[in-house]
This record gives structure tokens, C-alpha cells and sequence, in this order.
């Protein structure tokens, strides 16, 4: 209880205490820190500088939209930063669904362009969903049958999407029976719903099969949603009404834009449906109403500066990366080169991937975390193929190559350089990686969730079909999203199994030769004239990273909704 | 550790039992003084039914041996308490019970346990039927995160027992005394429940299959003073249709609610079993004494 200063010697200011090695040790951690970030933000900057060449613009150019776009931009962003943070999260909301839209009816648009006829597709999701139907109708006729339900799991899409095997099968299977001494052959394949479909001799119109298969599910999925958060059956009609009135429009004004009505009506189904539905929440809520001048402001900032730039006579950058490049084939010339049917390859390559690697990888994960035993010698073994996986994803990608070559060309003589080669090769590269990242996601479930269903008397099958996968799925997809975004962006594979250095037509099916991103970056590297090397190669390189940044953020996206959940 | 704050206003001592909202005006015995108590050897011979025997059961983790040689039989319709400082295998005795052991690769039990007769160790016995007669509730409140609604029917639709489900929920969440709070909000996530009520809902989820014998690991453990009392309460109204086996570090929560209780001590040995009074009252072992006037445990 002493009030005056008492005379001890603990409190250190004698430097008994020494910080200096503490000190220095953090200054040289965020040395390195800085150091990281520093080069890998100037080598952005430089290969963005290339790109776009911000500077061959004239300098009012530059300042009209500076003044226009950029400028009314911050000062909103600082607004909503400092004074109205849920209108800062609408801003971005109302800012980014656009963006994401505007790239799903680009993805649907090459997709119709370059892989499939509307019919084709009306075909094929029709069939899909008598498919789905036949299964669910089962489930609910005869739901005790649990063996012929595994019957009509695999047999409704062979009945309804793939027809009987194709003749190569065929032939194998008679010749098999005549060496056996039987007379048994399918001489006639039996067509699938899908194949009697595109054989109709009448079908409707393009707009009305988009308009059916596309654009109707998507207003009902919509018409739904809204009618169970404002419980009124009305306005979620109004909503499905809203959204077919506005996508039948397309047919005159899209071609009237120059976009024609298949693209107006992907717009409307990806673009203003969920725009429409967030903007109509955000003013029905009253908060953060003032986020949606972002937009707003940020196109009519571009208008206004498009105004004034052709008035003045202002010329703007001579960009690489600009809409011609994103169209068009690679050329001699580098100003007419684009990198068009690479990003057509590299989308398909990642189909193909994904439709290798994610069942086989989740499958694997599945087994090795629910069902290997961990104890006793099967247990060691099973520690062993874990560790090897581990290894697995640290072996180079250009073994993956050798090995995409050796097995996929010589063995199975699939056509060198193809999609189907190319996606295999790469997807046995990702696979490890997606069963690693499968194993984390589902072993982060509770083992209480576990035990709570086996203690209910769930088998294992039960347990993990109804507790295990739905809780690890988000974890899973963000693993393999990431993984994908490894993926597409790998080279050397593609240079081993001979992707195509530059193609000028965009691949049309799954065997066709073609060039990924990658390849053709690559490629455009070892071009003598200095513009492609500069320029077009740093175009190519914007593009791939845009295409991975859409990616990482999917998966960051669907990580941080079920996290909030 | 909340379960000791339900003690601080119950005296101590052996009239605890008498203190609990049951019925009976207190001094009066809770359960039938007829009934012949044999401890140790654990075949108790009331007169109702035995549902569960152990027969000098051995449960090891590994090398480590949890339980030693229990021997002993739980009655129908009543509610058995077993109690027993940490580590004394009281829960590894129960997971015995409905097989949860077989989840843990290191775990290996011999000797024999019946349940209606039959044991339940048998090669011909698979652990999902046999869990789908003895049901669990655990430690934790471990409600699926699902709607308060798919978490009761799940073990309906585990069995595929979809027929009136609406009304098999209704029923198994006015009998865990939930319904009355979410009946408006089924569809809403169990995890937005508060901890009690989660509890609940995990014991309407294990009685909406209408098991024979519920098991509780401690299931109030992780609760407040008011949400254990009306678990408590609820317990002791479920003992009228089910068998509940219920493991517990609350000595005064086994002495209010149970009929029977057991003692295990640390090493694994079921030390006393028999009639909940008689054990607080009058034990017939000194350790059992020791332990439960607190001088150790």
C-alpha cells in the first residue's frame, strides 16, 4: 500500500531484458514479406503495362475518364467506406453479379458457338431430365428397392442420354460370342431419347428451345426463391412473367443491338434476372440503397467520358488486349492475333478434367477417410498410399506429361495433341491434389456428426451420403476449384502429349486437335517479331490470369457462403 | 464445470435423493424397497424384466484394459445411472452397450453382453439393428446441421419408416417436451437452437424411432443449471417407455433421477450396483463411500 514510487529493480529499463534479436528477426520476416509482394506486384504491373499500354493513349484520353469514371468512382468508394458500409456491400454486390453474369453468357455463348447446336443442347437437357425424372419417379414408386434403384441410376441415362453402346462395342461383343461358338450379336443399336430428339423431323424454333431450356428454368428457379422470401405465390409469377416478357423482347431488340436474340436472352437470364432480384431486395430492405449509384455512376461516367473523348478527337490506347483479341484466331501479324479457339481448348480441357478427376478424387478421398481401416498392418499400408500421394502432387508436371503421352497416345492411341489427351494428362496432375483437398474438407466434419448417425443406427453408406458429403462439399469444391485453377494453367504436359502450337479454328468435339492458353502463350514466346513477344504475349498472359482470378474467387465465394451458414 | 453449479443450493448429503421433483413427498423410499439388492455381482433379481446382462464383459483400448469383468443387468423402465470418477470406463461401458465401440479400431471387447437375451457380440448380430433398437444421446448436443425437422426424421428415414412423418416428428417433439418452442420454426437450422434445446432435439431424434433403450453419455454436462433441470425432468418421464442408461459426474443428479444406480471406480471395475437409495444411503464398500461424500474423486 505504499504511494510512493517504490525502488525495485524488475521493471527492466536497465536493459536486462534484450529485444534487439527479437527485433531484428521481425524486421527480416516482413523484409521477406514486402520483398515477395513488392516483385510479384511490380511483374504484374509490368506484363499489365504491356497489355494494355495505358500510356499510347492521348493524354486527355486519359484524363477524361480519370475525371469521368475514376474520380466520382473514389470518391464513392470512400464514401461508403467511411459512412455507409452496407451500401459499400451492395456496390460491390450490384458491380460483381454483373461482371459474373456477363462471363456465364459469354461462357454459353462459345459454347453454342463452337460445341453444340441449341437443338443439341435442348436434346441433351431434355434427355438429362427425363434421366433425373425416371430416377426420382422410382425413389418415390418403390422406395424399398434399393438394388433396382442402383439399376435405374446407371440405366436411365443410358436409355434416355446414351442410347445402347455404340457399334465398336457391338462388333467386340459378337465377336466375342462368335469365338465362343454363340450366335449372339446386336446388330441394331438402340437410339437413345436424346438421339430420337434431334432426329424429330419438326422442332421448334432456336428462340423457343433457348427460351425453354434456358431461360424458363432459370425465371422459375428465380420466380421461386422470391415467391418464398416475400411468401407471395404473386410475385414470384411476376418475377417468371418479368423474365420471359423481357427475354422474348430479345427478338427485336438483340438484333437491333447487333447481338442477336440468342444473346440478349442469355443476358436476360444471367444478367438482369439476378441483378433484378437483388436490386428489388436491396430497395424493398431500405439498406444500402445509395450502393446502387455505383453502377449506375460507373456507366454513366463511361458514357459521358465516350462523349466528350470523341468530341475532342482524343485518342485511346492502343491495347492488345481488347475485344479483337479475345475473338480472334492467332495470326503472322500481331495486331490481328488473338487468342479465341486456345481459350475454347483450354474451357474444354477443363471439362474434361473435371469430369475425370473430381468423381475419381472425391471418390478416393471418400474411401480413404471413411472406409481403409488405420490400424494394424492394412492400416500401415493405407498410411503409406497417403504419404504417397502427398508425394504424387510434388512430382513435376512434366512427368504427368510423359505419362499423359505414353498412356493416353501409345496405349490408347487417342489423336496426339487433343482435348481429351490433354485434359486426362492434366487431370492426373490435379488428382492428387483434389483427393488431398477432398481428404481435409471431409475430415473437418465432426466426428459428433458421425457418431450422432451411426448412433441412430445409419449404416456407413447412410452416414456418409446424408451427414458426411453435404457438411465436407463446399470444402470439396473449393479444393478442386483451386486445383483447376492449377490446371489450366500448366504448360509443360500440354508441350509433351503436342497440343497444337497455334491453331485458327476453335476445336469443335472432345478428339479434335487444339491449343490451350498455355500452349499458345508459349508459343507466341518463341515469335521473332519483338510484337508478339511483348505485346500479344502479354495480352495472353492477362487473359489466363483473369480466367484463374474468376476462378480463385468462385471458390473463395462459395467457401465464405457456407462458412456464414 | 457447469453440473456443479446445480449442487451448491441440494445439500450433499444422502437426502438428495429425496429433494428431486418427484412425486413422492421426501423420507418416503423413491423406488420399491422390496426389491432385493445383491451388489457387486450385479444380478440384481427384481422383479421386472432384465433388458440388458453383462457377463463378465472386458472392453481394451490397445493394450490398455477400460473395463474389468462387469457383471451386471439393467431393468426395463427404469433409469440406471452409472457414476464414477473420469477415466473409470463408465462411457466405454455404455458405447458398449450399442456397439459405438466397434467405431474405434483399437477397441476389442470379450466376454458377453445380452440385450433380450441375445449377445449382442454375436458373429450373426449387425451394430446398425441392434443401434436401431438401443438409441444415443451423447455429451455434446450434436443435432445434425439440418432443419429441426430433418434432424428428427432422420432415423424415420434411415429406416425408410417415411410413412406419416409429419406426424411421427409432432409426436417425438412433444414427447422431448421441444414442441412447444419450435413448432412454428421446423424448418429453421438445429444449430440455431439454444444449447439445451439442442439437447432435446438430439433425444426427440433418438426417441422418433421408438428404440427400447435410450443411452446418455453425461447429457447435461455441457448445460446450464436450467436447461439440465429440464432434462432432468424429461429423463424421468421417458423411463416410463424406455429403458434409460445414463452415465453422469453428477452424483446428485444420479441420486434425483435414477432407480438404480452403479459405481465404477477408476481401473475399470464396476465397484458397487443396486438401488440408487441404497448407495447414497447406506454403500456397502468404503471406496464407494469415500467417493460419494467426496473424499476423493
Amino acid at each position: 500500500m505504499a504511494t510512493t514510487e517504490p525502488d525495485v529493480d524488475w521493471h527492466g529499463d536497465d536493459s536486462s531484458v534484450n529485444h534487439l534479436r527479437g527485433r531484428a528477426f521481425e524486421a527480416t520476416c516482413l523484409a521477406a514479406t514486402a520483398f515477395g509482394l513488392v516483385s510479384v506486384l511490380l511483374l504484374l504491373l509490368f506484363v499489365a503495362n504491356d497489355a494494355f499500354r495505358p500510356l499510347s493513349a492521348d493524354g486527355g484520353w486519359l484524363l477524361t475518364y480519370a475525371a469521368t469514371v475514376l474520380a466520382p468512382l473514389a470518391a464513392l468508394a470512400v464514401y461508403y467506406y467511411r459512412l455507409d458500409e452496407p451500401a459499400g456491400e451492395v456496390a460491390y454486390v450490384t458491380s460483381g453479379l454483373p461482371v459474373v453474369g456477363v462471363l456465364l453468357t459469354g461462357g454459353f455463348a462459345v459454347m453454342f458457338i463452337e460445341l453444340l447446336s441449341i437443338l443439341e443442347w435442348f436434346a441433351l437437357v431434355t434427355s438429362l431430365v427425363a434421366a433425373g425424372g425416371l430416377i426420382v419417379a422410382h425413389g418415390r414408386l418403390r422406395p424399398n428397392a434399393a438394388l433396382e434403384r442402383l439399376v435405374v441410376l446407371f440405366g436411365a441415362p443410358v436409355v434416355t442420354v446414351l442410347g445402347t453402346p455404340p457399334a465398336q462395342f457391338n462388333w467386340l461383343v459378337t465377336d466375342l460370342a462368335a469365338a465362343l461358338g454363340v450366335d449372339f450379336g446386336l446388330y441394331h443399336r438402340v437410339i437413345s431419347l436424346r438421339e430420337v430428339l434431334l432426329r424429330l423431323p419438326y422442332v421448334p424454333t432456336n428462340w423457343l428451345l433457348l427460351l425453354g431450356t434456358l431461360v424458363a428454368p432459370l425465371a422459375v428457379a428465380g420466380g421461386v426463391f422470391i415467391a418464398r422470401r416475400r411468401d407471395s405465390r404473386r410475385a414470384g409469377f411476376a418475377v417468371v412473367g418479368a423474365t420471359l416478357v423481357g427475354a422474348l423482347a430479345g427478338l427485336v431488340t438483340g438484333p437491333a443491338l447487333g447481338i442477336g436474340y440468342g444473346g440478349w436472352m442469355l443476358l436476360v437470364a444471367f444478367v438482369a434476372l439476378p441483378v433484378g432480384i437483388y436490386v428489388e431486395g436491396v430497395v424493398r430492405r431500405r439498406e444500402g440503397v445509395r450502393g446502387l449509384a455505383f453502377p449506375v455512376i460507373a456507366v454513366l461516367g463511361v458514357a459521358v467520358g465516350s462523349v466528350v473523348v470523341d468530341a475532342a478527337g482524343f485518342a485511346g490506347p492502343d491495347s492488345w488486349l481488347d475485344w479483337g483479341f479475345l475473338t480472334s484466331a492467332t495470326s503472322r501479324t500481331a495486331a490481328d492475333a488473338g487468342i479465341y479457339p486456345a481459350m475454347v481448348g483450354s474451357i474444354m480441357m477443363i471439362i474434361v478434367i473435371v469430369l475425370a478427376t473430381f468423381p475419381v478424387g472425391v471418390g478416393a478421398a471418400i474411401y480413404l477417410e471413411e472406409y481403409a481401416p488405420s490400424e494394424g498392418p492394412m492400416g500401415k499400408f493405407v498410411t503409406l498410399v497417403e504419404i504417397n500421394i502427398g508425394n504424387l502432387a510434388g512430382v513435376p508436371s512434366v512427368v504427368y506429361g510423359l505419362l499423359g503421352l505414353a498412356l493416353f497416345i501409345r496405349i490408347v492411341q487417342w489423336p496426339q495433341g487433343s482435348i481429351v489427351v490433354a485434359g486426362l494428362a492434366v487431370g492426373l496432375l490435379i488428382l492428387p491434389i483434389v483427393i488431398i483437398s477432398a481428404q481435409e474438407a471431409i475430415r473437418s466434419v465432426p466426428d459428433s456428426f458421425r457418431q450422432a448417425s451411426y448412433g441412430m443406427g445409419a449404416t456407413r453408406w447412410q452416414t456418409i451420403r446424408q451427414v458426411v458429403l453435404p457438411e465436407a462439399l463446399p470444402g470439396i469444391l473449393t479444393g478442386t476449384i483451386l486445383a483447376l485453377g492449377r490446371a489450366i494453367g500448366e504448360t509443360a504436359p500440354l508441350l509433351m502429349i503436342g497440343a497444337a502450337a497455334s491453331v485458327r479454328l476453335a476445336p469443335n468435339g472432345f478428339f479434335d486437335v487444339a491449343s490451350m492458353m498455355p500452349r499458345q502463350i508459349y508459343s507466341w514466346s518463341s515469335e521473332l517479331e519483338p510484337a508478339f513477344r511483348h505485346g500479344v504475349l502479354a495480352a495472353g498472359v492477362i487473359t489466363l490470369l483473369a480466367v484463374l482470378l474468376v476462378m480463385n474467387a468462385t471458390a473463395i465465394v462459395i467457401r465464405n457462403r457456407y462458412q456464414r451458414e | 464445470m457447469t453440473q456443479n453449479e446445480m449442487t451448491s443450493d441440494d445439500s450433499t448429503d444422502s437426502t438428495a435423493a429425496g429433494t428431486t421433483s418427484t412425486p413422492d413427498p421426501s423420507g418416503e423410499p423413491l423406488v420399491d424397497q422390496s426389491i432385493e439388492v445383491d451388489s457387486t455381482d450385479g444380478g440384481a433379481q427384481t422383479g421386472r424384466e432384465q433388458v440388458i446382462e453383462a457377463r463378465d464383459l472386458d472392453v481394451f483400448y490397445g493394450d490398455v484394459q477400460a473395463l474389468q469383468g462387469i457383471t451386471m443387468s439393467i431393468p426395463e423402465n427404469q433409469v440406471t445411472a452409472m457414476i464414477g470418477p473420469s477415466g473409470c470406463g463408465k462411457s466405454t461401458f455404455l458405447r458398449c452397450i450399442n456397439r459405438m465401440n466397434d467405431l474405434i479400431d483399437a477397441a476389442r471387447v470379450e466376454g458377453e453382453l445380452h440385450f433380450e437375451g441375445k449377445n449382442i457380440y454375436d458373429d450373426d448380430v449387425d451394430p446398425v439393428a441392434l443401434r436401431r433398437r438401443i438409441g444415443m444421446v451423447f455429451q455434446h448436443p450434436n443435432p445434425f446441421p439440418k432443419s429441426i425437422y430433418d434432424n428428427v426424421a432422420y432415423g424415420l428415414r434411415i429406416q425408410d419408416e417415411t410413412e406419416n412423418l409429419d406426424e411421427k416428428v409432432e409426436t417425438a417433439l412433444k414427447r422431448a417436451a421441444l414442441w412447444d418452442e419450435v413448432e412454428d420454426q421446423l424448418d429453421k437450422s438445429a444449430l440455431d437452437l439454444s444449447g439445451g434445446q439442442q439437447q432435446r432435439l438430439c433425444i426427440a431424434r433418438a426417441i422418433a424411432v421408438d428404440p427400447d433403450v435410450i443411452l446418455m453419455d453425461e447429457p447435461a454436462s455441457a448445460l446450464d443449471p436450467i436447461a439440465t433441470s429440464k432434462i432432468e425432468d424429461l429423463i424421468e418421464e421417458l423411463a416410463e417407455e424406455f429403458t434409460v442408461v445414463i452415465v453422469t459426474h453428477n452424483m446428485q443428479q444420479a441420486a434425483r433421477i435414477s432407480d438404480k444406480t452403479a459405481v465404477f471406480l477408476t481401473g475399470g471395475e464396476l465397484v458397487e450396483f443396486g438401488d440408487t437409495q441404497s448407495i447414497f444411503e447406506n454403500p456397502e464398500h468404503q471406496r464407494v463411500e469415500d467417493y460419494i461424500t467426496g473424499k476423493f474423486g
